[in-house]
């Protein structure tokens, strides 16, 4: 596993640039007798005389309270030897004092996720990331992991699915992603220690068959998804991902994925945007309006479902309603480039020269920002990143 | 992102104190509240405690102090600030709230429950940020604590103004399982079950009611769920919320199979035969619920409407009687006892229970928001 890789690493071996030493009062009998513990701590650690460095530690904190070296090695040591809580409460003491510290906010994040706290874990680990965790490749790899497996539990799928895609990215992929994997493929918000037992066989074929269309190996993969709506025909989920997949090299086939999705999770709103847009392509568009519209209903606040039911009203005549619900979906969503340039064209057509030509800047601005990132949204994807 | 009931970021403005004081307070007053407004976190907790050293009465120092802590999540620092603020009554509410959050965060249960009692005493004080995170926390508390009912009571408003949210479901998914844990501690192989339950019962509690998907996940929990405990009294009270009583029963009685000792089935399925004049049935299920668990107001309740249909008139004074005594602030059970006293002649009786319930239900009338009637809730408990 990632994280009992990590545990062997010494973490107290990160550095912190300018972890403060130097910037207590000079030389004063305090200063001293600080010093002298902080050495004889720094000591004892190296010679793996643990306890008696957190003892040490600890002793130097209650003189310095805001000593960043005492805390960050008190906090590492506690850490590695698993006891969270107090790991997490000296963590967020140092990190108060260096908010900067992208390794520290990933330490306490993984303290929190061991203590259950997922919502601070999450947060914690968001931090980090921004913050920047160096080159300590296995920390960057377990904080990844928790962030796909909490984004999962919180229900953000699709930025699990963006997350896993990173992760593969960096190399092949660990077996240990197959159930994140699973679980975000499938909309399940379970971590995989949460997985109940007769759920593991379901959750393990959905994640081999969307780490195989990640890694573009799409035999493997529509074997796996075939098993999967075979073995499992009324498990919600099961025909929303095969049809996802299915929308890319046979969208024909991908519209009886969907509609049977419907039939077994009626609200599944990302199913009735993938049909509705497969009715668009069929040119459907009456059908493709109400779809578009129950979605918009079921979830106001998501671009996609806007952007077609606007194409929809405007492929029927209506540019007024549909510009409406084009400038919506982009409102909500400025990075999906289809909105823009289905607005473009709108514009066009309607004579709003400024309004176009400040589409065409976003598109291009898109563009842009595009080349610059890889690994961000494309935004040409118009289906908030479905899985897989 | 930032998780919506788990960090609380604040943002207050308070006066500064007016108070002459000597030069060198001063000057750390004002330092440490220019490192606070400009966001230099660790200096103004330094100058903070600095000051608060200078001046143990410094209230806003205080305040500022114990704020700044809670919002960096050190929490046992953060109850020590907070709990220097009892003196000062214009601190006093909201510091209940943050001490019932620093307690949580810090494993102290049920003085956190205790805290935000007094919080709801003190008249539930504080920015809408805070409240909405006392109350979630409070919510969580009373689920913990087995009071599931006033526990969803307080999370529906918060559900229908937030919408869809992962910890709201969470904690609504645990109450309506009634199931005694935190989010923290609940054995992680019931989490589906929770989530499912969770979601059914926000989208029942959405306004508009969304009954069409409360039902969709209801039903996919039961198929998952169904030959396990609670799984069938929650689809009952949902279909109670949605009107469809013959739905409803059915399901109290598949709880019934699985949990024969299930005092709210016996006491929601009794309710439903007296309402259709079963009083044999309702008798017998009322009779049971009552013997389950002699300390469940609502048994003794239904137990004494039964008693005084028969017209059985002293035992269902008795009934009542003990109805009340375990749950003073329901106008329902004061009504029914009116009643009962007027059959039996005893008049005074009849007419201070008859204004009691004039005064609760006016109350209930007046006061509609579920807060107002956690109050009432918390002063049964400490009766």
């Amino acid at each position: 596993m990632i994280r009992q890789a990590l545990l062997t690493v010494s973490l107290a071996a990160f550095a912190f640039p300018s972890l403060i030493v130097a910037a207590q009062t000079p030389s004063s009998p305090a200063r001293q007798s600080f010093d002298q513990l902080l050495q004889a701590a720094e000591k004892a650690r190296d010679e793996n005389r643990n306890d008696e460095a957190i003892r040490l530690f600890r002793r130097a904190i209650t003189e310095q309270p805001d000593s960043e070296q005492a805390l960050w090695f008190l906090g590492t040591l506690l850490y590695e030897k698993q006891q969270y809580a107090d790991a997490r409460d000296v963590l967020r003491q140092f990190v108060t004092l260096r908010p900067d510290a992208g390794p520290a906010w990933a330490l306490l994040g993984i303290s929190e996720f061991q203590l259950r706290a997922y919502p601070r874990a999450l947060d914690h680990f968001e931090r980090a990331m921004a913050a920047g965790m160096g080159d300590r490749n296995e920390l960057i790899q377990s904080v990844y992991f928790d962030v796909v497996v909490l984004l999962t539990r919180f229900e953000r799928y699709d930025e699990s699915i963006d997350m896993l895609q990173r992760m593969l990215a960096n190399g092949a992929p660990d077996p240990a992603l197959t159930e994140p994997a699973g679980l975000a493929g499938l909309r399940l918000p379970l971590l995989p220690s949460e997985v109940p037992p007769d759920r593991v066989e379901l959750v393990h074929l959905a994640g081999r068959a969307v780490l195989d269309v990640q890694t573009q190996h799409y035999e493997n993969a529509e074997s796996e998804l075939k098993q999967l709506v075979t073995n499992y025909a009324n498990e919600p989920g099961v025909h929303y991902l095969y049809g996802a997949y299915l929308v890319q090299l046979h969208p024909n086939e991908s519209v009886a994925e969907f509609e049977r999705e419907l039939e077994i999770s009626p609200s599944h709103v990302l199913a009735r945007v993938r049909l509705a847009e497969q009715l668009i392509a069929k040119r459907d568009f009456d059908h493709a309006l109400a779809l578009a519209q129950q979605a918009i209903k079921l979830d106001p606040k998501r671009a996609s479902p806007h952007m077609l039911a606007g194409e929809a009203f405007v492929a029927k005549g209506n540019a007024g309603d549909g510009v409406k619900e084009l400038e919506t979906a982009r409102d909500i969503d400025p990075t999906v480039a289809r909105a823009h340039w289905d607005l473009l064209r709108a514009y066009i057509a309607a004579g709003r020269k400024e309004d176009a030509e400040r589409e065409k800047q976003a598109i291009e601005k898109l563009g842009n920002r595009d080349s610059q990132s890889p690994s961000g949204n494309a935004g040409d994807n118009p289906h908030d990143q479905a899985a897989p | 992102m930032r998780p919506l009931f788990s960090v609380l970021v604040i943002c207050f403005s308070l006066a500064a104190s007016a108070a002459t004081v000597p030069d060198h307070f001063e000057t750390i007053a004002k330092q440490a509240e220019t490192a606070r407004t400009q966001e230099r976190v660790p200096d103004a907790i330094r100058l903070y405690r600095e000051g608060t050293k200078l001046r143990p009465s410094w209230e806003d120092g205080w305040w500022y102090l114990g704020s700044l802590l809670y919002d960096q999540d050190r929490f046992p620092e953060a109850t020590a600030a907070f709990q220097h603020l009892f003196v000062n009554t214009s601190h006093r509410g909201p510091a209940y709230a943050f001490l019932g959050l620093c307690n949580f965060e810090t494993g102290k249960y049920n003085d956190a429950l205790a805290q935000f009692r007094a919080w709801a005493g003190a008249g539930w004080a504080g920015t809408r940020e805070l409240r909405d995170v006392a109350e979630y926390h409070f919510a969580l508390l009373l689920t913990r604590d087995g009071r599931f009912v006033e526990s969803l009571y307080l999370i529906a408003p918060l559900a229908q103004r937030l919408g869809e949210n992962p910890e709201l479901v969470e904690a609504m998914g645990l109450a309506s399982l009634r199931m005694s844990y935190l989010p923290e501690n609940y054995p992680p192989e019931q989490r589906e079950r929770i989530w499912l339950a969770g979601k059914a019962a926000l989208y029942a509690a959405q306004s508009p009611k969304d009954f069409e998907r409360a039902d969709e996940y209801a039903a996919r929990l039961e198929s998952r769920y169904g030959t396990q405990p609670e799984i069938h009294y929650f689809r009952g009270t949902l279909y109670g919320f949605e009107g469809n009583r013959t739905e409803a029963e059915r399901e109290y009685r598949e709880e019934l199979k699985i949990s024969p000792d299930h005092v709210p089935a016996l006491v929601a399925l009794a309710g439903s035969d007296l309402e259709k004049d079963d009083r044999a049935e309702a008798s017998a299920l009322a009779q049971r619920a009552v013997a389950v668990d002699s300390n469940d107001a609502e048994a003794h309740h239904l137990l004494g409407r039964i008693f005084l249909a028969d017209a059985d008139l002293h035992a269902a004074a008795a009934e009542l009687e003990k109805a009340k005594q375990l749950a003073p602030g329901n106008p329902l059970i004061r009504s029914h006892l009116a009643m009962v006293y007027s059959k039996l002649g005893r008049t005074q009786e009849a007419k201070a229970e008859s204004d009691a319930f004039l005064a609760l239900k006016n109350k209930e009338e007046v006061m509609e928001s579920p807060r107002e009637k956690l109050d009432e809730i918390n002063r049964e408990s400490a009766h």
